[in-house]
């Protein structure tokens, strides 16, 4: 246990995010008010706290006063209190302003602002508590003994594309803690690992997911004022894609904005990256942008499902917290706040755990229950059949949404089931209707003023990988690849990833083949969620890899 | 072995971000830091000696303003056990003498001196990216009075405990047995830098950072900061680029892409190339009085390497050059050049020939080769006994590592790898006097996007001038020069470094010379064995054109083509009418080789690799698509080009 690539500690956090951070920085407070001393230490593999973290994002404060409360509420770091709110349904040409607001999205008295930023301040706060906060390492192996968790192990680098051991190989570090909290973000690879291994989503919905890709804009003074805030619907989605755009104005003549699209949708080809560019052209939007550059691009998944789908979130020295256990409430896409607040609970939790020095789930599950007793509850419970019931359309959607507003949430039937995003894309020969390209044909040629190919919206991101790694991203079976997910589905992750990280080549002889550019991955796990059969796993790459979001 | 490795590293701006405009996208007071490209292998090559010796202390130090402390943060969480970082506003401005001197005195201050008993090495990086000079490893070693060995790629400890060097030369390599302690400056293709361990990580955070001033460690004043420099950068001014903007070959498959790249060639006139540097006038218009302050030196000295039994070509363009100046300055100024090594005097003829006036002679058997201590002693001697106002080396990796070393005895501050030289004057405005004559040394610098003018003060004035940028002088076998042998007094340690192999592979492809197509490859084409390339040259040749295949230092390292083929810094400088680079990242020693070609072609796969920079016409696709539809359409191609 000597060995120099050890490392004990009492709490690991893996995720230097808002529910990691929130876990320290409150964890801190309360060991420090009952006089306990204990090392907590937080992972991140961003290059740096806020590089890999990217969010519309609007932001509702309340929660950030109980985690700051030994601060003052204006350092927080959040861009601009939104002095404007509007829902604009888009047609093909025109808008109109929807005339009565919809319920759960008034964002009257939130705040704006750059995730990232809030992030390095968390950060800050943390480190000034005593918490040890270390960026750059990809924790990829959870340690087990007995079958129970002891800790985690970071990346071990200096390999070839093979693994094997190169000049500069570095064996990663195993870390071993009391308690483990995964806080890895959405569609966590750690956090699925345990789910699966300790079976947490027994009798639990399945998660289904949203893609966002966003980009940050520098624009001319006057095109929009800070603080003001647009959602749109419509175009360019059809009735069949559940989803929309936002537009945040926020200080310094920046605007942030995004095109969010649910992940079970049916068209093979469809292309969330194309869409939101083809609503930027959309007169509303263009308006906004209008003469301006872009600064910064990237692209985040958001797990939808809801209440129904959060898995039991603790195990014998382990909890679950944020995103990676799905806190986030549709319609109003916030998810923020639920994950600090998750974090907080869980942080009450361990700190019990750590006085009374048992780490086993029966103290540990309090962190559950006080979850199910807290305002996350209250705030999740009524709209917990919404998402779902959008999976049937638009349409459909919105009666049952709207039926759900009046009954508090129930459906029309009592729990809404549906399947995997993996598992609702269409065969080619299956799909019916108008293709993605068929829909928009010239308009996806992108001018690079105000739309952009992938590739140049990926180098806006930052992204970078080392060139000697094994490749993150891996297709299961080949073969069966070759059979199922190219030939009868035309290779949807050539369109579904955002970073054009799948790239299909057609030899001279006809044959088509993959191939993966991995360096281009902005980190945004569209491809594990989303390949038919699961076929494409998304793996661990080494620490400081992936984007460098400065302002997102 | 009781061994300490002491690393110099130096942070720079990230390189990217230099090259970036003032678009508004990277807030410069943010601009990213990194540790120096080459001193990240030098790190790691530290790293690589610890595995043999686990007990070795693993020592950093820097010299610079305490965001320094990032960096060595950052070597202290790869395993480095102790940092150092001189840290003084008296040091601001300092050059590279200044900055040798007191890194050495650091490194004095902290025990390592000559006389210290206890083994110790000193690993540097070859050169920065923000002054790309190469100066101050020989710096460091000249001051501490030890042995170096510079542009090394590999170093290792033999069986026997002797550290052996690998260290690249024009066209090969040499392997070399040094003696401790000695300074070992390292090129950026050794093994890449490991990633730090959580582990280590979070032992550097509870390690201090020793900051000291300039009064800890006793450095003398006289050499210190802007004032203490023999040097001062007179003037920067913006490069313009010689080619005109990349056109980006659009296309959703490899056939489009050659389509378009046949339509754009056919439509490409000659590009305009770069103005030479406009000589200035004689002396600038002032008030003030001129003041020479050149006192009893005079003329001009260059060195004339010699390489196989050969006078090197980059040798002979210094003729050149030194001919100009010389006419620039006194009526009566000679050249003198020093010829070293083995039964080589009868070379002296063809110096005379092409411009020298007097050829020094030094014979040795012992100098059939280049070694940098019996060389610095030769030209120590002769110029202190002959004061020679100007000294010129050609920027080879013997030139680049020999004058720093010779200038610091002379206290003189050089300018390194210059692309025009005259004579100009400096107009001292608090001393109300125009100081002329003087040397102008112009070189491009921050990865050369700035042309930089350097004066120096102390005499005599040192500079380096990069091989192929001057001409060859004519030469004229019926001139008269004066032949001397010289008889310098060897110092008892001049031969201590053993030199075990010379592996040079120059003899043949003086083709690629002549070549009007030249096909390389980098590390991105070595997975099929460059066989593609080498199909397309075999291609072209059966068309009757003058095609040749070439690659990178990274492929010839890798034993996939011989040393002959290599272009770049350390290969050969080529100009063929057409250039083509495939799977070239475009690391700048690379570009040195083939940027004067008429036309380039860069094919990759990364959009981002800096290879399109310099680049007339882009590919963004895998050389295996690409490749065979250019073959394809072969006839099409050969006729637009």
């Amino acid at each position: 246990m000597n060995d120099i690539n050890t490392v004990h500690t009492d709490v690991l956090i893996i995720g230097g995010g808002p529910a990691g951070l929130a876990t320290a920085i409150h964890l801190a407070n309360l060991l420090r008010e009952n006089s306990q001393s204990r090392r907590i230490m937080v992972l991140d593999k961003g290059k740096s706290i806020g590089s890999h973290i990217l969010s519309g994002a609007l932001i509702k404060p309340d929660i950030f006063k109980q985690l700051f409360k030994d601060k003052d509420f204006n350092q927080i770091p959040f861009d601009s209190k939104v002095s404007k709110d509007r829902i604009v349904l888009l047609g093909k040409k025109g808008k109109i302003k929807l005339p009565f607001p919809i319920p759960y999205m008034r964002n009257k008295g939130n705040y704006s602002a750059s995730l990232g930023e809030l992030c390095r301040y968390m950060a800050a706060v943390a480190e000034e508590k005593g918490v040890e906060v270390y960026s750059g390492f990809s924790v990829n192996e959870v340690l087990y003994e007995n079958s129970k968790i002891v800790g985690a192990k970071t990346i071990d680098t200096g390999v070839d594309r093979e693994g094997n051991p190169m000049e500069n190989y570095q064996e990663g570090t195993k870390v071993y803690a009391d308690v483990v909290v995964f806080a890895e973000g959405v569609r966590g690879t750690l956090s699925q690992e345990i789910i699966k291994k300790y079976n947490l989503n027994n009798n639990k919905n399945e998660q289904m997911y949203s893609l966002g890709c966003k980009e940050l804009w520098s624009v001319p003074t006057g095109n929009i004022q800070e603080g003001e805030v647009y959602h749109t619907m419509g175009y360019p989605l059809s009735m069949r894609e559940f989803g929309g755009g936002f537009i945040y104005g926020l200080k310094d003549n920046k605007v942030a904005l995004g095109l969010v699209v649910g992940l079970d949708y049916g068209d093979p080809t469809f292309d969330v990256h194309h869409a939101f560019q083809v609503w930027k052209t959309h007169a509303f939007v263009h308006r906004i942008i209008q003469g301006g550059k872009l600064l910064e691009y990237g692209a985040k998944t958001l797990p939808e499902a809801g209440l129904y789908a959060i898995p039991k979130l603790s195990v014998d020295h382990a909890l679950i917290v944020g995103d990676s256990a799905g806190f986030l409430t549709i319609p109003a896409l916030k998810g923020i706040h639920l994950a600090v607040h998750s974090a907080m609970l869980a942080a009450e939790t361990i700190q019990q755990a750590l006085l009374k020095n048992d780490f086993s789930d029966s103290l540990l599950s309090s962190y559950e229950k006080k979850v199910y007793q807290s305002k996350i509850y209250k705030e999740m419970y009524p709209v917990r059949n919404v998402r779902q019931a959008f999976a049937n359309g638009l349409i459909m959607g919105g009666i049952q949404f709207a039926f759900q507003f009046i009954s508090g949430g129930r459906g029309l039937r009592g729990r809404v089931y549906t399947p995997k995003d993996s598992q609702s894309t269409q065969k080619m020969e299956n799909f019916k209707g108008k293709t993605f390209q068929q829909r928009f044909g010239k308009q996806l040629d992108f001018d690079k003023q105000l739309t952009f190919d992938k590739s140049t919206d990926v180098y806006y991101s930052g992204t970078q990988h080392d060139e000697y790694q094994v490749p993150h991203l891996h297709v299961k079976d080949k073969n069966s690849f070759n059979a199922i997910n190219i030939k009868q589905y035309g290779a949807p992750c050539q369109h579904f990833c955002p970073a054009e990280v799948y790239e299909i080549y057609t030899h001279k002889n006809g044959e088509q083949e993959l191939r993966i550019h991995f360096e281009n991955c902005v980190h945004c796990k569209t491809c594990d969620i989303k390949s038919v059969n699961e076929a494409i796993a998304w793996r661990l790459p080494n620490g400081d890899n992936g984007p460098d979001h400065q302002y997102m | 072995m009781e061994l300490t490795i002491i690393n110099l590293l130096k942070q720079v701006p990230l390189p990217s971000e230099m090259r970036m405009g003032d678009d508004g996208l990277m807030d410069r007071t943010k601009a990213k830091s990194i540790i120096n490209i080459d001193c990240q292998f030098a790190l790691e090559a530290g790293l690589q000696l610890k595995k043999k010796y686990p007990k070795a202390r693993l020592l950093v130090c820097s010299m610079g303003p305490t965001s320094f402390k990032k960096s060595l943060q950052k070597a202290l969480s790869l395993g480095y056990d102790e940092a150092y970082l001189l840290s003084d506003r008296k040091l601001g401005g300092s050059d590279t003498f200044a900055t040798g001197l007191a890194l050495a005195t650091l490194l004095q201050h902290l025990g390592f001196t000559k006389e210290n008993p206890k083994p110790f090495i000193v690993l540097a990086g070859r050169q920065t990216s923000d002054g790309d000079t190469a100066h101050v490893p020989s710096q460091v070693a000249a001051n501490l009075g030890i042995v170096q060995a510079t542009f090394v790629e590999k170093i290792h400890f033999d069986d026997d405990n002797q550290l052996i060097a690998k260290r690249i030369i024009e066209g090969g390599y040499q392997q070399m047995q040094l003696p401790l302690p000695c300074v070992i400056s390292l090129t950026p293709t050794g093994i890449p830098l490991r990633k730090p361990s959580l582990a280590a990580t979070i032992n550097a955070r509870k390690k201090n950072i020793h900051i000291l001033k300039v009064d800890d460690i006793s450095l003398s004043t006289e050499y210190m900061g802007v004032r203490g420099s023999p040097t001062i950068v007179a003037k920067v001014k913006d490069m313009l680029s010689e080619r005109p903007p990349i056109q980006m070959m659009q296309g959703k498959n490899a056939k489009e892409k050659v389509d378009n790249l046949i339509t754009a060639l056919s439509k490409q006139t000659q590009h305009n190339r770069l103005e030479k540097v406009e000589i200035q006038e004689k002396a600038k218009h002032s008030d003030f009085p001129i003041k020479d302050i050149r006192g009893e030196y005079k003329g001009i000295l260059t060195w004339a390497e010699v390489v196989e039994g050969k006078i090197s070509r980059s040798s002979i363009e210094l003729l050149g050059v030194a001919r100009q100046l010389a006419l620039q300055l006194d009526k009566d100024t000679t050249i003198t050049t020093l010829l070293i090594g083995n039964k080589v005097k009868h070379l002296s003829e063809d110096l005379i020939a092409y411009g020298s006036d007097e050829v020094v002679v030094v014979e040795d058997e012992r100098l059939k080769e280049y070694q940098i201590l019996p060389f610095t002693s030769v030209f120590r001697q002769w110029i202190q006994d002959n004061k020679p106002e100007i000294v010129l080396f050609a920027a080879t990796t013997s030139g680049r590592e020999l004058a720093p070393r010779i200038a610091v005895y002379t206290k003189s501050g050089i300018t390194a790898d210059c692309t025009a030289l005259e004579i100009g004057s400096y107009v001292n405005r608090k001393e109300e006097v125009v100081i002329y004559p003087i040397l102008h040394s112009h070189r491009p610098t921050y990865g050369e996007s700035k042309l930089a003018t350097i004066l120096g003060f102390k005499f005599p004035q040192f500079s380096t001038a990069r091989p192929g940028t001057f001409e060859i002088p004519t030469k004229d076998s019926k001139r008269q020069g004066e032949v001397v042998d010289f008889e310098p007094i060897w110092d008892k340690e001049d031969f201590c470094v053993r030199l075990l192999q010379t592996f040079r592979d120059d003899s043949s492809l003086q083709n690629l010379f002549d070549a009007e197509v030249i096909v390389a490859g980098g590390r991105g084409v070595v997975d099929d064995n460059l066989q593609l390339i080498k199909e397309l040259v075999k291609l072209l040749q059966q068309k009757g054109i003058k095609a040749e295949w070439a690659a990178t230092r990274v492929v010839v390292d890798g034993g996939m083509a011989e040393y002959a083929r290599q272009i770049g810094q350390t290969g050969k400088t080529v100009r063929p009418k057409l250039y083509i680079a495939v799977g070239i990242s475009g690391a700048i020693q690379h570009i040195a080789g083939m940027k004067e070609a008429e036309k380039i072609i860069a094919i990759d796969q990364n959009p981002k690799a800096p290879i399109f920079h310099y680049a007339d016409f882009g590919i963004v696709g895998a050389y295996r698509d690409t490749i065979p539809e250019l073959m394809e359409q072969i006839d099409k191609f050969i006729s637009v080009f």
